[in-house]
């Protein structure tokens, strides 16, 4: 196998006594955009920054394309840019100044691209950062990590502040960079976003990688929501094998099942079935099912008795 | 707003109306804690000036000699303003002390003030209050009283310190004296604290409302030194903040009908900074700002450019202040020289050391030069504390820049700056001198120089081990290094301190340069011990976590 964009080992990071990311085991191929979901607190920002060597891990380690992430830093971050949430420039510097700087401290970067760039996320390069909005310094360093046509890119929640035009601006550019064959990796909590943008999807919770896969593999992994009419009276699936969540209004089952679907299709095939509706969970369902909103989660425990 | 029949009002847990004094509340507690240590400094200055001078010119002979020449020199005069009935403790302390401390008063008051403005808006806290029940004219209000706070605080604490060294029977000044005295004192603080305020109303930054704030203290003061320098010009005093607070003539032949413009001018600029508070946007200010940069400049194109561009400002302006003060102090040494002479116990001392004149008093006076310095050093380590701490770092460690080549850049662009600071504060001085005909020689005050840049460097190299090991004390460690050093270098003159206390200050382990040779073998260690503890801190902090704010 080549060598992967992200290889991480066992790595775990400890505050004081909290663990705020343990044993995770990440590969993000060459060429791959994996995207990283997890609600506030589950461990994101703490990896990438392990990832850029900005902390030290308690445990294990991290590789950018088979370079230590600790020790040889500068090899590694010749290949990668990264663009953090919250941009904190210099405020006296004007856009031009600070892409011209960022530029000479990353090495290379490609003078046309970054024109086009400011021109397609209509920046305006020569005011101070100090009177840029929120939304034009997060352009602005947006431009500065993807002029550089880095190997890898990291993305913590990097659209943030950003207007739905310059949104699709962004988007574009992810999809050129994965035809140019570099590898993302997105930190985000804008759900369609992940889901246009990414190969694979990581979910994180309380430190931990609980899931990772496609959309397809995840969506295998959870439960279908299936929508039943009948002609007269519903019948009881509960006992049924797979089935959860179970709710009836008037002649209107509505269920989920995890697995074969064979045992309730066999109930529902003897009960003069009107109109059957099944549909595959939305990644905010597969989100909200994996995060457990606690309230989802008893519900569905109380399905499942 | 919350009526009475709001359920929020009702429910129980609410303290209401709390967030309409929050402003005012922070503002007092920054402001008194910093006053209460700022008059301590200035009640401990004002100690030792009258203790020195009753215990130094103890006869009549003596002080006559100090009148004769300084009675009627008007360079002096302009300086530091009149010498009236230096022959007594009163009259000598209120000469030396009052302007002095009247303008670190009013510096205080402008940093105060603009941090706790300008400097809490541009951080985007206020935008939280004002988006609540707070107007921007109230939060202004707010931190006026809370800064007022803070100035009777330095005044309480000036006062109790000076009205107690005055009981002693060498000092002889009453405690209805000393409260005077040290109201004017305050007053500098005072108007300045109101100066700061109406300026940060004026800017878009504090940087910007400093440098506005600190153009009115220079003129101020420049226009003080004109009228000081001779009788025909004398009512120019009217014309300037610093002017009515000598006009109070605390200690002397007290005036406090000169308090009415002083009260006035504080109303006036209070009453103008509510207004203008008022009136502007959040984040805005009134003066027109330069925001738009149509051509990239060339400075900032590099990390030891950007280092140098970003601190450019401050630099220039400590720079700028230790040539002028290296200039003034060259120009007095002779005269200096003299006091130092009339003086039969300091003359003894410096005897023995085979040494009078204006280099005696020079050493005497590098003091003030060493803890310039060494707010230099204290202010480049602090500074990369900060660009740490708000997140400016990382976007250059997530670029192939190491944590070893940024803080060694630093260390190096510190260590230049302060040997570059020494070399002009020892070159300065001896224009000065020799501009008045003092024997003073050139190499002689550039060995000085570089001689007071040493602790400075000490400093620098303890805050950047703090900043490797512990990086939330830097502040701390840095100024308590610098209070420490210089209370150890006053009081050990003064009361007889255990020499393991005195060994373990900078200050004290500096030579009395240029009266004697400096001691280059002490300063090596100091200079070894100082990158030690930097190469330390560079060594942990390459091992430690990022720590954000």
């Amino acid at each position: 196998m080549s060598t992967p964009a992200i290889a991480t080992f066992d790595l775990g990071k400890d505050y004081g006594g909290t663990r705020a990311l343990q044993g995770l085991d990440l590969r993000v191929e060459v060429g791959e955009v994996v995207g990283c979901l997890g609600p506030n607190g589950a461990g994101k920002t703490t990896m990438i920054r392990l990832l850029l060597g900005l902390l030290i891990p308690t445990r294990g380690r991290a590789e950018i394309f088979a370079l230590d992430s600790r020790r040889q830093t500068v090899a590694a971050h010749r290949r990668l840019a990264y663009v953090p949430g919250e941009a904190n420039l210099w405020p006296t510097l004007s856009g031009a100044e600070t892409l011209r700087l960022l530029g000479r401290v990353h090495g290379t970067f490609e003078t046309n691209y970054q024109s086009e760039l400011i021109e397609r996320f209509d920046f305006d390069p020569t005011k101070k950062v100090r009177s840029l909005s929120k939304g034009n310094r997060q352009k602005l360093i947006l431009i500065a990590a993807l002029m550089t046509r880095a190997d890898l890119l990291i993305l913590d929640e990097p659209t943030s502040g950003l207007d739905p035009l310059m949104e699709q601006a962004f988007r574009l550019c992810i999809h050129e960079a994965k035809d140019r064959g570099q590898s993302v990796l997105l930190s985000s909590h804008i759900l369609s976003e992940v889901e246009a943008l990414c190969d694979r999807i990581a979910i994180l919770r309380t430190g931990a990688l609980i899931e990772i896969g496609t959309m397809a593999q995840l969506r295998h992994l959870s439960a279908l929501t299936v929508e039943a009419t009948f002609e007269a009276s519903v019948p009881d699936v509960v006992q049924v094998p797979g089935v959860s969540m179970v709710e009836v209004q008037g002649r209107t089952l509505r269920c989920q099942v995890r697995g074969s679907v064979e045992p309730l299709l066999g109930v529902l095939a003897h009960s003069g079935v009107l109109e059957l509706l099944s549909r595959e969970p939305s990644l905010e369902e597969l989100f909200l099912s994996h995060y457990g909103a606690p309230s989802l989660e008893s519900t569905h425990g109380a399905g499942d008795q | 707003m919350l009526g009475t029949n709001s359920p929020v009002a009702d429910a129980p847990n609410v303290t209401s109306g709390s967030s309409k004094t929050t402003i005012a509340r922070i503002s007092a507690r920054k402001s008194v804690r910093a006053g209460v240590g700022w008059g301590l400094v200035f009640g401990i200055y004002v100690a030792t000036q009258a203790l020195t001078y009753a215990t130094s010119y103890k006869t009549a002979a003596s002080r006559e000699l100090l009148v004769k020449e300084f009675a009627h020199n008007a360079g002096i005069s302009a300086l530091v303003g009149p010498a009236i009935r230096i022959d007594t403790v009163p009259g000598f302390t209120s000469w030396k002390c009052l302007t002095v401390l009247a303008i670190m008063g009013a510096v205080w008051g402008i940093l105060t003030s603009t941090r706790l403005t300008r400097g809490e808006e541009d951080a985007g806290r206020w935008e939280l209050l004002l988006a609540g029940q707070v107007t921007r004219r109230s939060a202004a209000e707010q931190a006026l009283t809370g800064m007022g706070a803070g100035a009777l605080a330095l005044f309480v604490t000036t006062a109790v310190v000076v009205a107690a060294v005055g009981r002693s029977s060498k000092v002889q000044i009453g405690t209805g004296s000393a409260l005077f005295f040290s109201l004017a004192v305050a007053s500098g603080a005072l108007m300045f604290l109101a100066v700061g305020s109406l300026c940060a109303q004026l800017s878009t930054s504090r940087r910007q409302a400093i440098g506005l704030a600190s153009f009115v203290l220079g003129a101020s003061y420049a226009i003080r030194m004109v009228a000081d320098s001779g009788s025909t010009i004398s009512w120019l005093q009217w014309a300037t903040p610093l002017g009515w607070i000598e006009e109070l003539r605390p200690l002397t032949s007290p005036q406090p009908w000169a308090l009415a413009p002083i009260a006035a001018f504080v109303l006036v600029v209070g009453v103008a900074t509510i207004v203008l508070a008022g009136r502007r946007d959040i984040g805005a200010g009134t003066l027109p700002d330069h925001s738009t940069i149509t051509s990239v400049r060339r400075l900032p194109s590099t990390t030891q450019g950007l280092s140098v561009y970003l601190s450019r400002g401050t630099l220039l302006a400590w720079g700028g202040s230790i040539v002028a003060y290296g200039l003034l102090l060259g120009s007095i040494a002779k005269s200096g020289g003299k006091i130092i002479t009339a003086s039969p116990t300091l003359r003894a001392d410096f005897a023995r050391l085979g040494i009078s004149g204006a280099e005696a008093y020079l050493s005497v006076a590098y003091l003030i030069m060493a803890l310039t310095l060494s707010f230099v050093a204290v202010g480049q380590v602090n500074a990369a504390r900060k660009e740490e701490s708000n997140g400016q770092l990382e976007n250059l460690l997530v670029r192939p820049f190491t944590r070893v080549r940024w803080l060694s850049q630093r260390i190096a662009l510190a260590t230049l700056v302060l040997a570059l600071g020494g070399v002009l504060a020892g070159v300065s001085t001896w224009v000065g001198a020799v501009s008045d005909h003092a024997d003073v020689r050139l190499l002689s005050m550039f060995d000085a120089g570089l001689n007071v840049a040493v602790p400075a460097l000490l400093i620098f190299g303890a805050g950047v081990l703090a900043l490797g090991v512990l990086p939330r004390t830097v502040s701390t460690v840095t100024y308590g290094l610098l209070v420490w050093f210089l209370l150890v270098e006053i009081l050990g003159s003064v009361v007889k301190a255990n020499h393991w206390i005195l060994d373990l200050s900078g200050y004290h382990q500096m030579a009395a340069a240029p009266a004697v040779s400096v001691n280059w073998t002490a300063n090596a260690l100091m200079v070894l011990i100082a990158l030690g503890a930097a190469g330390c801190g560079l060594f942990a902090f390459n091992r430690r976590d990022l720590q954000y704010e």
